[in-house]
């Protein structure tokens, strides 16, 4: 069997499901990127963000109003759905009812005119890996909505030579246990055979844990894409921060006072971010609440706030206070003993980061 | 509470049984009665009441020349017909409600669902309506008085039907199993009848009783379109009374001309009973 996985080039794309209107509204702005050969992905972002397009686009179920898709190199926009060698796996379990276990998961090598012994070997293949091997023979309908959804990947999973395995909110059905586990399987999939995946999901915890890239979208719009290190470090936009991590990124309205400095009320903290030309101007101060430490007294970068709540959460605690309007939250280690009354907290510069017009300076 | 409520279920589940099936035993025990068992006092048991007689059964298969009706022809002649119909009107009308389940037309103002509206008006219109422009329709094509010609305008009568029902029936088979199937490699084609028709077959069963019900009891076309060469079943019965109506052989060819439908039902409640008719997904 050839090796046909590719590289999958994504060139200048748009999309709007209305064309003929004189306002057309974009499911998905211009965007370029590119899946490298059997690295993970994972698409993450709000419900209605462009996340589906995107990958129906890639499996050629709609085709892009502008743009050009190309895997290896090669223009294949025009290309029919059942000439891409996509694999696709739907939110929901879609099995062919009519068909036994066995014959669903033989059904894409079947269409695509594979030896009966190379058929057997690889539904068996995947049938173990999927738990699948003792339903084989009963009819598809009678399973669970689960292992309904397990028939689903397998049969994106049995062809070796799929270019990618596109998955939109695969496990959403599938109870936690199983699906720790289904991530863990498919990224020994990945491992083993190098196919690359993508994996469309609403869950950052999901898509943390799974990609070795993740793309954040909003709106259409890509916002970043990067490590999970980068997104949570240092988020591109605020809808990032905010979207990334729990509890979200703490975000403050604040005035930039000198090159390096920005002001939240009359508190000044010091970034790292060069702020040379956007002095006076209105900005936003985001930083982690798992990087802003507990201060013992007012020191420079430390802010005054009021405790208005201590939640335990068993592996850490989460503070939240007050400094004026402004609601601060903070994660500090379950032992540290906590003052009453106000606290000072320590910002450092190095993870503060700016945002004007909510992009990261 | 519930006792009060049991009894109710079955009270009327027994006079509705028995609202139904009387016809049928009155009409069983009729055609085997003469002229006298029927015309002097009323008698309900066989031997014991009146004497059966094989005679209202015996007409229908007897040829005119020996003072029979002979239904057997007209019989055939309304099974051709019918099935035919409904079988051309399940393949096309399955292919149009698919494509307009599926696909988006656009022509002015006209879309999907005017078009579905275009089909189902043709049985909103009174059959009357129909007869002018089929009659000069058949007659110009040369067709009328004609098996063939009868098929054809029950294709028209009952395409309606298939599309209704199975445009309504595919709108509910998700799309998705279209899109895995062509995902998994099958062209447009195969994904039709390889995975969405085998999906389909509750709502092809349904379609197909349903031009089949319709078909065998149209009287209004048959009697109007066909004179001398070709008689369909109902024609005929309604052409067996006479100035002394033979309540016997009438009823004969009543039990004879409802028992294909009554086949069919038994069929496809069996097949419909199976649960076949839960949905693809989920």
């Amino acid at each position: 069997m050839e090796e046909q996985m590719a590289k999958i080039d994504l060139s200048n794309i748009s999309h709007t499901y209305n064309p003929l209107d004189p306002k057309p509204t974009y499911a998905l702005n211009p965007f370029s990127m590119t899946w490298e050969n059997g690295k993970r992905y994972a698409i993450l972002g709000p419900s209605g963000c462009g996340k589906t397009t995107m990958l129906n686009i890639v499996s050629g179920l709609v085709r892009p109003s502008k743009g050009e898709i190309l895997f290896d190199e090669t223009p294949v926009t025009d290309l029919k759905t059942e000439d891409r060698n996509i694999a696709q796996v739907f939110q929901f379990p879609v099995i062919y009812n009519t068909m036994t276990v066995y014959d669903n998961l033989a059904f894409p090598l079947r269409c695509r005119e594979f030896t009966k012994e190379k058929i057997e070997e690889r539904v068996k293949a995947v049938s173990d890996t999927l738990n699948l091997s003792s339903f084989l023979n009963s009819p598809a309908r009678k399973l669970t909505a689960d292992q309904k959804q397990l028939i689903s990947l397998g049969r994106g999973l049995v062809r070796e030579d799929v270019a990618a395995v596109l998955m939109d909110e695969p496990l959403t059905v599938i109870d936690p246990d199983l699906k720790f586990r289904l991530r863990r399987n498919l990224k020994e999939i990945n491992e083993q055979y190098k196919t690359t995946l993508v994996y469309v999901t609403h869950d950052q915890n999901e898509a943390m844990t799974f990609a070795e890239n993740i793309i954040v979208m909003d709106q259409g719009e890509i916002v970043q894409v990067g490590l999970p290190k980068d997104l949570f470090e240092k988020p591109k936009t605020t809808f990032v921060g905010y979207f990334i991590g729990s509890p979200a990124m703490n975000i403050f309205h604040s005035t930039v006072s000198s090159d390096h400095e920005v002001k939240i009320h009359d508190t000044t903290i010091k970034t790292n971010s060069n702020l040379g030309n956007l002095k006076d101007k209105n900005v936003k101060l985001g930083i982690r609440s798992e990087f802003i430490e507990l201060a013992e007294k007012e020191r420079s970068n430390t802010v005054k706030i009021k405790l208005t709540r201590v939640e335990d959460f068993g592996n850490f605690k989460l503070l939240t206070g007050k400094m004026g309007d402004l609601v601060v939250k903070s994660k500090v280690e379950r032992e540290k003993p906590i003052p009453e009354g106000d606290l000072n907290l320590y910002f450092p510069p190095e993870k503060c980061c700016v945002y004007s017009d909510e992009k990261l300076v | 509470m519930s006792k009060f409520y049991t009894f109710l279920k079955y009270f009327f589940i027994t006079f509705w049984t028995v609202f139904v099936v009387a016809p049928f035993l009155w009409a069983v025990s009729t055609s085997f009665k003469d002229f006298q068992s029927v015309n002097s006092k009323v008698t309900y048991i066989p031997w014991l009441d009146f004497e059966p007689t094989l005679e209202g059964w015996r007409v229908l298969i007897k040829s005119p020349a020996k003072g029979g009706v002979d239904i057997v022809e007209p019989y055939f002649n309304s099974i051709f017909v019918t099935c035919t119909a409904s079988l051309i009107s399940i393949v096309l009308g399955t292919l149009a409600a698919y494509a307009l389940s599926r696909f988006t037309f656009k022509a002015g103002f006209v879309r999907n669902n005017d078009i579905t509206f275009f089909f189902i008006s043709q049985r909103i219109m009174p059959p009357i309506v129909l007869s002018i422009p089929f009659f000069i329709f058949l007659s110009t094509i040369g067709l009328l008085d004609s098996l063939l010609g009868l098929v054809v305008v029950y294709i028209v009568l009952l395409m309606p039907i298939a599309v209704w029902i199975m445009v309504d029936f595919f709108n509910r088979v998700p799309k998705e199993l279209d899109e895995t199937a062509l995902i998994d490699g099958c062209n447009p084609y195969q994904a039709f009848y390889k995975v969405v028709l085998p999906n389909s077959i509750p709502g092809l069963i349904v379609a197909g009783m349903f031009c089949i019900i319709f078909g065998w009891i149209d009287f209004f076309f048959a009697f109007i379109l066909t004179f001398t060469e070709v008689q369909l079943l109902p024609v005929k019965v309604v052409a067996l009374n006479s100035s002394i109506t033979p309540w016997w052989s009438l009823s004969a060819s009543a039990l004879v001309s409802v028992a294909p439908l009554i086949i069919v039902a038994f069929i496809v409640e069996r097949y419909l009973s199976k649960g076949n008719l839960s949905g693809a997904l989920k």
